[in-house]
């Protein structure tokens, strides 16, 4: 009796040991395909339209949906950026753009399934694009930038092709299909949740996911993390293979410096957005990769309103872009990480190319801008506020202290105004403030599209409220210009126009820094500003 | 007996009943505060690149602020009345459960906190007052001065670089549990508790050890008005007519100080027990930030950053409830340390 019942007791033992010996080195496997991902902010909805999202939520969708079309990658100064001028197919195998530009084609991939194992049809596609442009989410704004307008635009040739019908050649619809915003939605399971009220289901698929994207939702805490594992079937990769990491596990660390101290003890593989600090101890000690991107899509500025005295006189603005201490403030603010907007020499007196952003060749004279304040009738001076909002506080704080102590060398006088967010974006979009700190961020970077948005109209973006009918006719005309050379020709003309209106003062584009194990691999700049999990990797 | 406890929950629920205006007052004066307050909600959260006007209104109709303000509060009363306060903006889920999931982790933190800082804080109090002027007197003065000094997410910081960072002993502070480990069934919402009810004894300790550094550094910033309010406190109990009489009588020193004399001191000790919670549970923001611990006052702020009303009105309504409730409970607290108390 006794040694029966010791028999079982012994075979615990092994089995149990047995497993501890089995599972050990299976979990470190696990964890060397989990990516952990730590950021500031959070996801805060599954649908990246729904008006409020986050960048968090913009990334999390490329991976849970998949769009017709994708950006490609390119080299920039020897890292990986996100491509413009490349496009391919994502759900689509191939497409075609007729040659008056007029009619794009989608053929669609045939083995494409969304996560819950139906196929992807041509009717999803149009559902989802009709949602898009009909609904009233954030995706109709965007889509409206590439004269995507109306559900008749889309229309279903067979089950596996769609054709888009542009009402003119615009060069930015196609780009536009790669956004974020026009992901193809699983349309059958989507109307099973449409309501009367709300028939494109906003309200479903903000804490739901029916996608075909390469990642599936595996556990959502809004304002904590969210955990996605990987979709098997997915394929849209690049070699036909599903995505690398089998889990990705996005955690929102609002402390930077405990950001950093995480990624640098390894218990996080990957992380944005550190202070620059941080960023260059990290980089000194190299024991992690550092991967520091210019953000050629984003410009930071001080602006000044032209409509505001004495803002409104084109001398004290050129009087003030000749007083900041631009060396100064990069350092300050940036540590020097990011790529200056100042400084520049144009031989001939004219911009070197039609491309915006642009080095200005404004710098640090002030008996220039003394002059400037003379010739606009005000020797003495004046006095005026700088404002920037909370949330930027680190690089701001540092920035308008320098511009204060500048500008008061020259008889300006600068009180700081430091403005929560909420508020200051409330200022700027009615216009109140007169100086003040800001940035931009343009997903689809090309001259005429941040003219027309950021030098136009009365509008939030126009941040100078520069009110100028030639500017805006140039920047209208080169959107539909489809000659290189003349484009190019528009560029310089505006970028002349802005050197010597001076709306606003254009300083830098920040780095965006990437921290992360040095065994992550293939981190790739996106339009979006955050880790597209598709294209990483562990070695 | 029973009498003296139901007359006790007599007074309490009197006492809640008379805390009802006062509640509404807090709810009505917020809501003003919030829409008086330059910063439109509809602005900054219609900032995606491409936002423009139609954005902008399309939001303030999703938040109700297309209505004129007398409108908007007789809504809010309204929604308030059928238990439902609202949706945030930031984290797009509804006020309520936003609280209920945060206000667990903001009170396990808090209660842990507490219970640390009263633990050091009595004996330093208690020890200081025993022998007045003396060297331990003064260390224990230095080191209040110290925990006060340090703000708390200085004290967080290096509690982090030390304990984390340099010599790897406490787990990362990222948040109540590690990511990897899989949680109990909810039951309380407490962690600790959850766990010991689910016979989970790694995950406890996986979730007492994630506790105890912001725990720690929350305690060290309180630990000084305690333990000064105890001294303080002792000092006047000691020198008091029944002390000396104890003491002539030739009672043992244990009975003569713990219980005559700290009985008798700590009553104040017990007020500012009840005030201090009540702080520490909607100041701990920077706690919270540098241990991305999910409570309450890290969304708070989070929130009055954005302008986003709901989850602000809904937070300081549940502080003002709170500390209702707070105070009611030091009132009791009063009646069982001195029966010769009783709250009207």
């Amino acid at each position: 009796m006794r040694f029966v019942s010791f028999r079982p007791a012994t075979s615990v033992l092994a089995t149990a040991a047995m497993l501890l010996i089995a599972t050990a080195p299976s979990r470190a496997q696990t964890r060397a395909e989990t990516l952990r991902y730590v950021t500031g902010a959070s996801v805060n909805t599954l649908d990246p339209n729904i008006p409020g999202s986050t960048r968090e939520s913009f990334a999390l969708s490329m991976s849970t949906y998949d769009r017709l079309v994708a950006f490609g990658r390119k080299q920039l100064n020897g890292k990986w950026v996100f491509d413009l001028d490349t496009i391919t197919g994502e759900l689509a195998e191939s497409y075609e753009v007729s040659p008056d530009g007029l009619k794009l084609t989608f053929r669609l991939r045939k083995d494409a399934k969304f996560q819950d194992g139906s196929p992807v049809t041509a009717e999803d596609v149009k559902w989802s694009l009709d949602r898009c442009v009909t609904a009233p989410i954030l995706g109709k704004a965007q889509l409206l930038t590439g004269s995507l307008t109306s559900a008749d635009q889309f229309k279903v040739i067979d089950p596996l092709t769609i054709e888009v019908t542009l009402p003119k050649p615009d060069k930015l619809a196609l780009p536009n299909l790669a956004t974020v915003y026009p992901m193809i939605i699983n349309s059958k399971v989507a109307k099973e949740h449409a309501t009367a009220d709300d028939p494109w289901a906003t309200a479903w698929l903000k804490e739901h996911t029916a996608g075909s994207g390469a990642y599936v939702v595996e556990s959502f805490k809004p304002g904590e993390q969210i955990i996605v594992k990987r979709n098997e079937d997915w394929n849209r990769g690049s070699a036909n293979k599903p995505a690398f990491f089998k889990r990705v596990i996005v955690q929102s660390v609002p402390e930077p410096a405990t950001r950093a101290n995480l990624v640098e003890r390894g218990d996080a593989d990957l992380v944005l957005d550190l202070q620059a600090s941080d960023v260059q101890s990290l980089e000194a000690k190299g024991k992690l990769k550092v991967v520091s991107t210019p953000q050629y899509n984003a410009i930071t500025f001080v602006s000044m309103n032209n409509q505001i005295p004495p803002f409104d006189n084109v001398n004290v603005r050129r009087a003030v872009a000749y007083a900041l201490p631009y060396e100064d403030m990069f350092k300050a603010a940036l540590f020097g990480r990011g790529t200056p907007l100042f400084g520049a020499t144009w031989a001939d007196g004219k911009p070197a190319n039609g491309i915006y952003p642009f080095q200005q060749p404004v710098k640090l004279d002030l008996d220039k801008a003394r002059e400037y304040l003379k010739a606009a009738g005000l020797p003495e001076g004046f006095s005026t506020t700088f404002s920037f909002n909370v949330g930027q506080a680190s690089t701001a704080e540092p920035m308008a202290a320098l511009v204060k102590e500048s500008l008061g060398k020259i008889g300006i006088k600068v009180d700081i105004q430091k403005l929560p967010d909420a508020q200051m974006s409330t200022q700027i979009n009615e216009k109140k403030l007169p100086f003040y700190t800001e940035g931009i961020v343009a997903w689809l970077p090309s001259t005429d599209y941040f003219y027309r948005n950021f030098y136009t109209g009365n509008q939030r973006w126009n941040y100078s409220s520069i009110n100028n009918p030639d500017l805006a006719a140039i920047a209208q005309e080169a959107r539909f210009e489809p000659d290189k050379a003349k484009y190019e020709e528009a560029g310089r003309k505006l970028n002349a126009m802005h050197f010597d209106l001076m709306p606003q003062i254009m300083l830098w584009q920040p780095n965006q820094d990437a921290v992360m194990a040095p065994s992550i691999e293939g981190y790739t700049y996106e339009f979006h500003r955050q880790v597209d999990y598709r294209d990483v990797s562990r070695k | 007996m029973t009498t003296g406890l139901g007359a006790t929950m007599v007074r309490a629920g009197r006492r809640l009943l008379s805390s009802l205006p006062a509640l509404f007052g807090v709810l009505v004066f917020t809501f003003l505060l919030m829409r008086v307050l330059p910063g439109d909600p509809a602005v900054f959260f219609a900032s995606g690149p491409n936002a423009g006007k139609e954005e902008i209104e399309l939001i303030r109709k999703q938040m109700g602020l297309d209505k004129s303000v007398p409108e908007q509060l007789v809504f809010y009363l309204s929604d308030i009345g059928h238990g439902n306060l609202g949706r945030s903006m930031m984290t797009g889920q509804p006020v309520l459960k936003d609280l209920r999931e945060r206000l667990p982790a903001s009170l396990e933190l808090t209660f842990t906190a507490l219970l640390i800082a009263l633990i050091a804080a009595v004996p330093l109090g208690v020890i200081a007052a025993l022998r007045p002027g003396s060297v331990v007197d003064h260390g224990v003065r230095l080191f209040c001065a110290l925990g006060v000094c340090v703000p708390t997410f200085v004290s967080g910081l290096l509690l982090i670089y030390v304990f984390y960072y340099l010599l790897g002993l406490a787990p990362d502070p990222t948040g109540r549990i590690d990511v990897f480990t899989s949680l109990p069934p909810q039951r309380t919402g407490f962690l600790s508790i959850d766990f010991l009810l689910a016979g989970d004894f790694e995950g406890w300790w996986a979730a007492c050890k994630q506790l105890i550094l912001p725990a720690v550094s929350m305690a060290l910033f309180v630990i000084a008005p305690l333990a000064r309010i105890t001294r303080a406190s002792m000092l006047v109990s000691l020198g008091s007519d029944f002390v000396r009489t104890a003491r002539s009588v030739g009672l043992s020193w244990r009975k003569v100080v713990v219980t005559y004399a700290l009985r008798n001191a700590i009553l104040p000790v017990i007020t500012i027990a009840g005030i201090v919670f009540s702080t520490m549970l909607g100041a701990n923001v920077l706690v919270e930030k540098v241990f991305s611990w999910p409570g309450v006052a890290s969304y708070a702020l989070d929130a009055l950053l954005s302008s986003d009303y709901a989850p602000v009105q809904g937070f300081v309504l549940l502080m003002a409830s709170l500390f209702v409730l707070v105070n009611l409970v030091v009132d009791i607290c009063y009646g069982i340390a001195d029966p010769r108390v009783s709250i009207e």
